[in-house]
């Protein structure tokens, strides 16, 4: 009888054991920031991993921010891949930071949601809000309603190798996009013959985040007014048409993956490109790893005779769901405050989306980055409506199977176009 | 040990007498220990049915309304019911066809080969060979290594100026770009995936083997029958019922495949969708643009594929069992 009785304890207590295990994990954490054991408001900040110059950058900027408000902690967390997927998950299950890195491109669905905190109220005469860019500023905004402030910026750039122009006799960077053919040609180096270029002339990324710029000059839109793609027109397609024949007739532009390398900065730097379009965060990455790199930035080539650039920005935004909103503000004022900012661009990893900041950092007058600054006042930002991250995925399905020649770029564009329509039709 | 039987025991010798004056009152008692035995084998069970109910059964239901609904989850959680829209939405997204598509091909190439494999290593590893338990070991470890970390090895060794490559190169055969041409990549996938789930399916082969009797291999000897002829007639036939499981397993397991396709391309099933499996497109509308509703009926769809194809797996094999 005991070892009857003494069985069904055990049985008991395993399952109850259990149950209390699964009743814990169940208990709710209170969503984002609280008060810690001092006293202080805890405001849980989130943003994805980069360099760690740059994290040693952020940690300096909080810690100030830290110093100045006594009352606040700052628990900065970093989210390593899959940003926007771990961030909408933890929305939805109430779980998300206070404040957040925000990119340009998913602003304007996630502001469509209204998961996100309308900021009008807690600006303050002092925030100085004339002071950022206007376009930066506008990536951000639904309607006249203010739901994130850009924290920096990055354009793109030509980024040469001087000493390879030097040795083909070339002098200065391209002015115009045919006048790149014809320096890429010049540059592409093929030394055994086997038909695959040790280095090519331009490094090429197929993405349409890397394409979209073209458009506009020509006349063509990545989506027309009601939100669907519109890139299968023909302006659009004379755009892109310039960097097909450079890959396949040519032979002068090559993808970093035709070399091995990850991205277009690794092929410039491994002198398997000389030149390539990229952001400012490349300077950076080539000064580290390719020190004796000879080789500089020009604004790039005119697009069917107009200055055409790409901007990519990033904001910080506030959870509506936020227990400390007042504190929130007061970090996101700080970090894209004149001050914050200042420290926060002070290596020129991105560039301050406050004019005042730029000015007084110097940038537009610094060899390697004025470029960049300059591109700022006709940079088109990276965002076109709710629907881009569908268009963009069926874009660079299609567009990388028209550059291998698979199909004709008409054909390719015609096939992204229609499926990314009927999914964003379905979808809503 | 049974309870009831050690108090059976113990009455045999002093209470013989007794125990006969309780026999008509038994019945009754014996269905109330009955229900106590069985109210405790559940109590010892309640563990397994409790995390199985929660993280298996539940969901499972749970992806099965889902699948009956559009489901808003940012910014305000809501269910409408769209009775089977999820499912008629399916057929004409050409991206779901096209990684049915890529799917079935995997599974079409991958499954024979790695049977095929598996049963040659198996009957090369059930020979007397010298140093098999070091070549048993040596085929085993692929199978215990993590997939992610098998997959960033082989990208490495898939990079245009890889070890693969570079001995192609070697031997004056045609290299490939493995991972950035659409026509090539998932065919690099494959190539992965048999190398390293051909072992796991050997051991079972071996497990197999070594259980058939020596005696019916000598019978044959007698009659005159070469060793192939032996592999033929003898060792495939007694194996049809773990082919059967091979089959079936490998067959669940290719179509499931998600891990390798998502390291590969970024999580984007590209280049050009080529690399784009059924599993990687419902991780990518059910995380990417949370629309779970669809998700969940493209998810039920894979399994009454599934459960289709075993079906007819299990017609073909026929039931046989290893042994009677």
């Amino acid at each position: 009888m005991d070892m009857k009785i003494n069985k069904m304890l055990a049985a008991v207590g395993v399952s109850s054991m259990l149950l209390g295990t699964a009743l814990v994990g169940c208990s709710s954490e209170s969503s984002g920031g609280g008060e810690n054991e001092d006293g202080k408001t805890v405001v849980e900040l989130a943003g994805w991993g980069s360099t760690p110059e740059e994290e040693k950058l952020l940690k300096e900027t909080i810690a100030s921010f830290e110093e100045k408000h006594p009352d606040i902690e700052v628990k900065h967390e970093v989210i390593a891949d899959q940003y926007m997927d771990v961030t909408k998950t933890r929305l939805v299950g109430g779980e998300a930071a206070d404040v957040f890195y925000l990119d340009a491109l998913e602003a304007p669905s996630l502001i469509d949601t209204g998961v996100l905190e309308p900021l009008d109220d807690y600006v303050s005469e002092d925030f100085d809000i004339e002071d950022f860019e206007e376009p930066l500023l506008n990536a951000f905004k639904v309607d006249g309603t203010q739901y994130g402030f850009p924290k920096d910026f990055s354009t793109l750039s030509l980024f040469y190798n001087e000493t390879a122009l030097e040795e083909a006799g070339l002098e200065g960077p391209p002015e115009t996009w045919e006048e790149l053919g014809e320096y890429a040609e010049k540059l592409t180096v093929d030394e055994d013959g086997d038909g695959q270029p040790e280095r090519f002339g331009l490094g090429l990324s197929k993405e349409l985040a890397r394409q979209f710029y073209k458009f506009q000059p020509y006349g063509g839109q990545v989506v027309d007014d009601n939100g669907k793609a519109a890139f299968a027109s023909e302006e659009a397609i004379a755009s892109l048409k310039p960097v097909i024949e450079m890959y396949q007739e040519d032979q002068s532009a090559g993808l970093p993956s035709d070399v091995g390398t990850d991205w277009g900065g690794d092929m410039f730097g491994q002198g398997k490109a000389a030149m390539v379009i990229e952001g400012n965060w490349t300077i950076p990455f080539l000064e580290d790893n390719f020190s004796d790199l000879n080789f500089t930035t020009a604004e790039l080539p005119t697009i069917n005779g107009e200055k055409a650039t790409a901007a990519f920005t990033v904001a910080y935004v506030m959870n509506k769901q936020s227990e400390v909103k007042e504190a929130s503000w007061e970090l996101i004022s700080y970090l894209t405050g004149k001050e914050g900012m200042e420290t926060w661009t002070s290596k020129g990893f991105a560039l301050p989306t406050r004019k005042s900041v730029a000015e007084k950092l110097g940038y537009d007058e610094d060899p390697l980055r004025q470029s960049f600054v300059e591109g700022a006042s006709y940079a088109q930002p990276w965002q076109a409506g709710k629907n881009l991250p569908t268009i963009m995925t069926n874009f660079d399905n299609q567009f990388i199977s028209a550059l291998l020649g698979e199909q004709t770029l008409e054909e390719a564009m015609q096939k992204a176009q229609d499926t990314a329509n009927k999914e964003i039709e379905s979808s809503n | 040990m049974d309870p009831m039987k050690k108090e059976d025991h113990s009455q045999v010798f002093q209470k013989r007498g007794s125990k006969q004056k309780k026999q008509p009152r038994r019945p009754k008692k014996v269905r109330s220990k009955a229900f106590k035995e069985g109210f405790s084998g559940y109590l010892f069970m309640s563990p397994t049915i409790f995390t199985i109910g929660i993280f298996v059964v539940i969901p499972i239901l749970y992806a099965l309304y889902l699948s009956f609904n559009d489901v808003q989850l940012l910014g305000g959680i809501g269910y409408e019911f769209i009775g089977l829209d999820n499912y008629t939405r399916s057929f004409d997204d050409d991206r779901a066809m096209i990684a049915l598509k890529n799917t079935a091909e995997y599974v079409f190439i991958v499954v024979p080969v790695q049977t095929c494999l598996a049963l040659l290593l198996a009957a090369a590893l059930n020979s007397n060979i010298r140093g098999k338990n070091a070549f048993r070991i040596i085929f085993f470890l692929p199978t215990v290594t993590s997939s992610a970390v098998l997959t960033i090895i082989f990208m490495w060794m898939y990079n245009p100026d890889g070890l693969i490559n570079t001995i192609l190169a070697f031997l004056q055969m045609p290299t490939y770009n493995w991972l950035a041409d659409p026509s090539i990549a998932l065919k690099s996938i494959m190539i992965m995936n048999i190398w390293a789930t051909a072992p796991f399916f050997m051991v079972i082969y071996l497990a197999a083997m070594q259980d058939i009797s020596d005696s019916v291999y000598e019978a044959a000897t007698i009659d005159g029958a070469n060793w192939w002829q032996k592999f033929i007639y003898i060792t495939i036939p007694i194996l049809k019922p773990v082919t059967f499981f091979v089959v079936v397993m490998g067959v669940i397991g290719t179509f499931q495949l998600f891990d390798q396709s998502y390291i590969f391309s970024g999580g984007s099933g590209g280049p050009n969708n080529s690399t784009l499996t059924i599993v990687l497109l419902i991780y990518q509308y059910a995380f990417k643009s949370l629309d779970m509703g669809y998700a969940s009926a493209l998810a039920v769809i894979l399994a009454i594929i599934i459960m289709v194809v075993t079906l007819i797996q299990k017609k073909f094999f026929g039931e046989e069992k290893l042994h009677d």
